[in-house]
Order: structure tokens, then sequence, then C-alpha cells
């Protein structure tokens, strides 16, 4: 047997950070998944007496592969094909196979004539906008997307997608609400399985690091997860960059700086490898220069709100100041000295989901925060501990004298 | 560092078994499968 090691070249690597790749960069990601896919099968075989059905099928489908992770067998679904512009899209609209939940999100039901014709329809106008407008990135989806998973919806979300590791090529998604937001939802799982691919050649972040703020979630993440967060939103920043409206230059306000802030973030961390560190300098290489693109004023007044709203309500979430800087706190504020330098630290996770606490008067609105307490003190968490334990005290009085030692 | 193995056919990865097939086992099974294997986006954001 001969084999020899997947390479790729500086350049190669760096458009691959940048959110770029070739499409010979490209089918070195699906041989390297095509190499996973079989070791796993010939693992399972190896286990089992009978041949599993799936032992006929092309082991590059993305769900034998989840069979094959799971040491199991399965059926066979519809095609959608759209075309335009001479690059065609065909993917597996795969409402039936069990195996399907471990995509991470509930399934739907079987889909019904009126449904599949939504997707159909939704999928065909958002190729012909992806194609005209974005051509690289249609080529990087054509060479990629093999499957879509239609899930249920979450009643609190306009559309919710994830991409697993063990299913390079396929998407879990709920019904696209309109074609704009199927582009932009399979934009961004793409990437999340063009950086799992990537991440079979290359460690990127060294295991085990802590976890911090990432702009895309309510929970503490760690350096890979934010990392997927930038990299998808990077392709899903792109491609607002070139769609008209002003929801459009919302979006691309508010993610252009999340993508870089999270970039550089990671930079200045310690938990990305010599590897991780070119691929992220190269995403927040290809990022920086968008933040110089004008954006009407205020559109960009509420991107940022939107970007400072999250992080507060995030820090408030996870973040909390610990007994003893509190005292201090209080001890400074009786003593009408100014306020020590205190920071929040996480939470302790014990178990049960975070997102239920905590609560108080200043969760109460939290909205309040974004245009308030957050441009003059970013520590949220130090507010909501300190306005807890000087109830009689007003908030705005509280939020001033902590400002005054920044 | 991950070997190629696409080309092989899989009734020959299914009998091999030598050290070049156990690394590459090792990559895919530990080393690139650690943290969490779903990746997702929610729009509500």
């Amino acid at each position: 047997m001969i084999s020899r090691p997947f390479r790729l070249t500086d350049t190669a690597f760096t458009a691959l950070g940048a959110g770029r790749p070739s499409g010979e960069t490209l089918g070195t990601l699906r041989r390297a998944e095509r190499t996973r896919h079989l070791l796993l099968l010939r693992q399972t075989l190896r286990r089992v007496s009978d041949t599993p059905g799936w032992y006929a099928d092309p082991p590059d489908d993305p769900m034998t592969a989840l069979w094959a992770a799971a040491g199991q067998a399965s059926p066979s679904p519809q095609r959608l094909t759209a075309e335009s512009g001479g690059l065609t899209l065909t993917v597996r609209l795969e409402d039936s196979d069990p195996i399907r939940s471990r995509l991470g999100l509930t399934p739907a039901p079987p889909l019904t004539p009126a449904e599949r014709e939504h997707w159909r329809t939704c999928l065909e106008q958002a190729w012909e906008v992806l194609v005209r407008r974005h051509r690289p990135a249609a080529e990087t989806m054509a060479a990629v997307l093999r499957v879509i998973v239609p899930v249920l919806p979450d009643p609190s979300a306009e559309g919710i997608s994830a991409t697993s590791a063990e299913a390079f090529g396929a998407v879990a998604m709920s019904s696209p609400a309109d074609p704009d937001a199927l582009a932009a939802g399979l934009l961004h799982e793409t990437q999340h399985s063009v950086l799992n691919a990537t991440h079979l050649l290359f460690d990127l972040v060294v295991p085990g690091g802590p976890t911090g703020y990432s702009p895309w979630r309510d929970d503490p993440r760690p350096a890979f997860g934010v990392l997927h967060g930038a990299y998808a939103y990077l392709a899903v920043t792109r491609f607002r960059r070139a769609e008209p409206g002003r929801a459009a230059a919302f979006e691309f306000a508010r993610w252009r700086s999340a993508v870089a802030g999270a970039a550089a973030g990671l930079l200045a961390g310690d938990e990305l490898t010599p590897a991780g560190v070119r691929f992220t300098t190269a995403l927040l290489a290809e990022v920086e220069p968008w933040l110089a693109d004008p954006v009407e004023p205020e559109i960009q007044r509420r991107a940022d709100a939107a970007n400072a709203g999250h992080r507060a309500r995030w820090r408030v979430r996870n973040l909390t100041v610990p007994p003893e800087d509190v005292a201090r706190l209080v001890a400074a504020w009786h003593a009408g000295t100014t306020p020590p330098p205190v920071t929040g630290v996480l939470r302790e996770r014990d178990g049960h989901d975070e997102r239920d606490e905590p609560t108080g008067r200043a969760l109460a609105n939290p909205a309040r925060y974004d245009a308030t307490v957050l441009p003059s003190y970013p520590s949220s968490e130090v507010v909501l501990a300190l306005t807890h334990a000087l109830p009689d005290v007003p908030e705005n009085v509280i939020t001033e004298w902590l400002s005054s030692c920044t | 560092m991950l070997i190629d193995l696409s080309a092989v056919p899989l009734a020959d990865l299914v009998e091999q078994d030598d050290s070049v097939l156990a690394r590459a086992l090792r990559r895919v099974t530990e080393e690139a499968t650690r943290g969490e294997p779903i990746a997702g986006f929610n729009s509500a954001l």
C-alpha cells in the first residue's frame, strides 16, 4: 500500500485561512475526509460479521460516514439540483434516514410535497444569487455540500442549522424563511465543514484550553469553537458585503467587527498552535480591510450597539464577581475612594443550564445595558454585582463611580 | 500529519494492519476528534 502524507503549500494554507480555498485545496480536503471515512469503515468492518448495508455505497457520502461512526446501516431519498451560470449544485434532501439525528439538531418528519417544493424554490433562487454575485463561494459550496437534513425550527430563532465534524458536506437546517436566509445559512455551514476537514490535517488549537467569549454564542466557548464561529461568519460577512439593502449592511457592519475581534482575541491568547496562528492571521488579514468600508452611520451605530449588547449580556450571564472583590468595592464606596480594578470570573458549571441564571433587577431589563452601562463601563457583571450589594444606590450612580477607575 | 488513503480500496484497508495505518487511525479517531463534534448557527443572535 503506497500512501503519501497530505500537504498544503503556504500559499494554499493562507488562502484557506482567508476563506478562499482553491479547487485544488478543496480536493485535498475531500480526500482527507474520504480517508477518514475509509478508516472508520475499516474499523467497523473488522468488528462486524455481516456485511453492513452501507458497504456498497460510496464511502465519501457524509451520511455513510455517520453510519460508519455509529457502526451500523441506511435507506435512500431525493436530490435537489440547482444550476446557474454553468455551475451546478446537487444536494440530497435527507428527510428519512434515522441516522440524521446525529447531526446535532432534532430532525423534521418526512417532508410534505409543499415543504419539498419550498426547499427546491429557495435553493434555486439562493443558488442564482450565489453564482451571480458570489461565484468563488458558490464554487466552494458546490465542492463541499452534499446533504441537507431538514430539522425542526427553534421557536426562539428565525432559523437554526448545524454541521457535524463526523459528516463533511452535510448540513442540518430548519426550513429557510427565504432564499437569502438559505444562502447565508449554507455559506455558514459550508465553512464549518471546510474547517473541520482542515482540522483533520492540521492541529489548529491546543486542546484543553480555557473557554471565553464568542460573539455568536451565549455560553463560554473553547478556542476552537471561537475559531469555528469566526471562520463561518467570515463567509457570511463577505456575502453581506456584496448584498444590497440596509439589512445586509447591518449584518455586514456587525459581523465584520465581530469576526475581526474574535480572530484578534485568538491571536492574543495562547490557545493556537503555530498552524492555528497562521490560519487565524490569514483570517484576520482578510476581514481587516473590510473594517474601513463605509457604512451608513446609523446602521453602524446599531451594529456596534448589538455587538456591545451581546457582550454585556454574555458577561452578566457567564461571569461572576468573587465575594471578596464585591466586599472591596463596597468598602471603597463607603470610604469615598476610587473603585479598585475588579473583573468577573467564569461561573463554575454545576450541570444545570447556565442560561437560567442569574436573576436580579439589572437583568430585568437587559436591553438597558446596551445603551447606558456598557459604553462607560464594559464589565457589566461588576455593575450587576454592585447593584445587588448596594441596593439603595441608584444604578446610574454606581455606573458613574465604577467608570472612574477605567 | 494524515496520510492519503483515499484511493486505497476498502478491502485492502481491512486486510492491512501496520504502524502506518495505526498512526492514521489514531489521527482520525483520537487527535482530530478532540473537541465538540457539532458546530452550529443560530440566526436569532
